[in-house]
């Protein structure tokens, strides 16, 4: 079995680049001195994730105002919109309004802030298609979801996940919370299951497609998960019962374990054990230890030790498994 | 009794808001730059200083050339920095005033933000940090870490100001108790912290948290600060829970926290909920019969196009469920976008104005309101905004012959 860990999603912001773009906003700095302090949070992210030895590196998408909006922002068939609350958070989304894709062409932004000073191996996480296409809106949401879906995994997140498993990017990590928290309507699966093999069929060889479910109980969909055509499923195991996933899946799990919307930090010991668990029950030819959502929900100093408590299970982890 | 306490008495008498298109604000407007400046220990600049005196001029603000005597002796000392939010304070107030609205406070002038102006007069809680609410917005979070309680009472000082020299009726906006521990880490109620046992024992648990904490919030953090007010002669109370909506499975929790926090105490509560599907409340707020106001943000959610019908009107279609409450509370309609800067038209305004009024049949119980607080817009575009919502109440109430 093969044990790794990583920090996906939105990494938070330290207060100095809050009060930087703060600033910018009241036209009382400059842009060029809130770049300078975004460099500093990337910089310090890169060392965390380092101290912490973690197996791969993310930029932490600090740049990026919601999980949708460098992609929307970099395509004239999207336009980010109304305010909508992020699921049960106390945070907010501007939900993509989307025209015409197909003549949009592909986008390929430079959504990832270090590109290349980021080490390597790198981990990059997109949206994934569904909650994509259910967030969105406009007359191409509101005609058929399913074949937006499709359209955004062929003429959007491809040429992205493409183009990033060219330049170092060992993982390409997918969020994935509607799912969770409202469910599937029957007929998406299918549209959904082709959806996810495009972007795996670009990606393939180069680099591992992960899925990750968070924010509810998946343990319904567990049949159904195990089959995806993906290389790896990620679970909210604060939702979800690992005794509802079955035993021994044939393809990765990502274990999400450090909760990504409280404050008190797990333990080494209890999240090694219940790791443990996961492998034991799941027997997956790869086993990814990681937070159940982003961590963008914390303050920078929670995450920050949410991070480094993620490195001490997984070397211990390391030693305890064969 | 000053003017603004017998004004106060006259409207509540009876506990009714019965003032038809009733208009008023409903929470935080920006702090002039002058104050932040000053507050901050920066150099005044002539620019700050003019926007002083010309704001002070247009607002007919009474001896504002003496904070303009203020703020040149900056840097200030601590005692001059307390009467330098005091004129903060009178500023607001005017210029919701001399805008036109019925029902007025001060912009929130006095305090630091909704969540940490409470969460610092209280006990029970530690910061943890800021963390993101939309694009480049951040909230001061704090943990609950013991047993929360009312440090002082944290709005009397600026409700005692206030109806010093406001003209209009005053009300007050409190922060909720659900929405306080909604924004708030549990670090004490619910202490959990490894995966062990089922998910389902694990909700469990973590539900009874919850309840803990909200309730202990309600009681003995929220309802001794209303009654510190009562106590003190304010009468109109909103209870702002922008989180009201956050998770539609406490919302049962919602209720309960606002049933806690007003019961038996005698004053007229309304509450303002913002930015949510609305349907999400329904059945819930049936049980929230002491609340005689829904302030809700719909503007948001609206077309820009003129019109009355449905179709024009895609952002208050959700009305006709306050509607039908069975205690017949009064809507306080959001007209007001304050996410942008677009001015909506007198026209627009009066368009979802008569639209509301005629879901409702009563223009009694339609009072007029922007979105939420225009905290985020600049001091004039959240004149043009309020401007126009009175000019448009006032086409309203033309057409409607009132």
């Amino acid at each position: 079995m093969q044990i790794s860990a990583y920090q996906h999603g939105i990494y938070p912001r330290s207060e100095t680049v809050v009060a930087a773009t703060r600033d910018l906003e009241r036209n009382r700095t400059s842009s060029e001195e809130v770049e300078r302090r975004f460099r500093e949070d990337e910089e310090n992210f890169v060392g965390v994730q380092r101290e912490a030895g973690l197996d791969y590196f993310s930029d932490g998408l600090l740049r990026w105002q919601d999980l949708f909006r460098p992609l929307v922002d970099h395509s004239p068939a999207m336009r980010a919109q109304k305010l909508v609350r992020w699921f049960d958070n106390n945070s907010f989304f501007r939900a993509p309004e989307i025209g015409d894709l197909h003549s949009a062409g592909g986008i390929v932004p430079s959504v990832f802030a270090l590109n290349g000073e980021l080490p390597e191996p790198r981990v990059a996480t997109l949206p994934s298609p569904y909650v994509f296409s259910r967030a969105a809106r406009g007359q191409a949401a509101d005609t058929d979801r399913d074949a937006l879906m499709l359209d955004l995994a062929r003429n959007v997140l491809a040429s992205v996940a493409g183009s990033l498993a060219g330049s170092g990017y060992r993982v390409v990590h997918l969020q994935e919370p509607w799912l969770p928290f409202f469910g599937m309507e029957e007929g998406a699966w299918e549209p959904f299951e082709d959806a996810l093999r495009t972007l795996k069929d670009e990606i393939a060889g180069r680099a591992t497609l992960v899925l990750h479910l968070y924010y509810g109980d998946v343990g319904p969909h567990a049949e159904r998960l195990r089959r995806l055509p993906v290389d790896a499923v990620g679970f909210d195991f604060v939702e979800t019962d690992l005794e509802s996933l079955g035993r021994d899946w044939e393809i990765g799990v990502l274990a999400g374990c450090l909760d990504g919307r409280r404050s008190l930090v797990e333990s080494v010991e209890g999240t090694v054990a219940f790791a443990r668990r996961v492998a034991e029950a799941l027997n997956p030819p790869a086993l990814y230890l990681s937070s159940t959502s982003d961590l963008e929900l914390l303050p920078l100093e929670v995450a920050r030790r949410k991070v480094l408590r993620l490195g001490e299970a997984i070397r211990r982890l390391k030693d305890d498994l064969p | 009794m000053n003017k603004a306490s017998e004004r106060a008495t006259t409207l509540t008498a009876g506990g009714d808001l019965n003032q038809p298109l009733l208009t008023h604000e409903l929470g935080s407007l920006a702090k002039p730059n002058w104050r932040v400046r000053a507050f901050a220990g920066s150099r005044i600049e002539e620019g700050d200083l003019e926007e002083a005196r010309l704001w002070g001029e247009r607002l007919e603000v009474p001896d504002h050339e003496q904070l303009l005597d203020l703020l040149r002796g900056a840097p200030l000392d601590s005692g001059q920095k307390e009467e330098l939010k005091r004129w903060s304070s009178r500023y607001g107030v005017r210029f919701l005033e001399k805008v036109g609205l019925d029902v007025v406070y001060d912009g929130e002038q006095q305090r630091s933000e909704m969540y940490a102006w409470s969460v610092a007069h209280a006990e029970g809680f530690d910061w943890r940090g800021s963390v993101r609410a939309f694009d480049n917005k951040y909230y001061s979070k704090a943990a609950v870490t013991g047993p929360v309680s009312l440090r002082e009472p944290f709005h009397n000082d600026e409700f005692e100001l206030l109806r010093g020299f406001a003209q209009a009726e005053l009300k007050v906006p409190i922060t909720g108790a659900y929405t306080i521990a909604d924004w708030s880490f549990d670090e004490h109620h619910f202490t959990d912290i490894d995966l062990a046992g089922s998910a389902a024992t694990r909700r469990s648990r973590r539900r009874a948290g919850r309840r803990s904490l909200i309730r202990d919030v309600a009681r003995n953090l929220i309802r001794p600060n209303l009654q510190a007010l009562i106590g003190l002669g304010a009468r109109w109370l909103q209870i702002d829970e922008p989180g009201g909506s956050t998770d539609p499975e406490e919302l049962d929790l919602f209720v309960e926290s606002f049933n806690e926090s007003v019961e038996g105490l005698e004053a007229v509560f309304s509450t303002h909920l913002c930015f949510s599907d609305y349907n999400l409340f329904f059945p819930g707020i049936e049980g929230m019969t002491e609340c005689k106001q829904y302030a809700v943000g719909f503007a948001n959610y609206d077309s820009r196009e003129l019109g009355v019908s449905d179709a024009a009107r895609p952002g208050y279609t959700v009305i006709s469920k306050f509607r039908d409450l069975p205690y017949r509370p009064a809507l306080g309609l959001g007209v007001l976008d304050i996410h942008t800067d677009f001015i909506e038209s007198p026209e627009l305004v009066r368009d979802r104005v008569l639209y509301a009024v005629d879901v409702f049949g009563d223009p009694n119980r339609i009072h007029v309101t922007p979105d939420c607080g225009l905290r985020t817009r600049s001091w004039d575009v959240a004149y043009s905004k309020l401007e126009n919502m009175v000019a448009g109440v006032e086409l309203a109430k033309q057409r409607l012959g009132l």
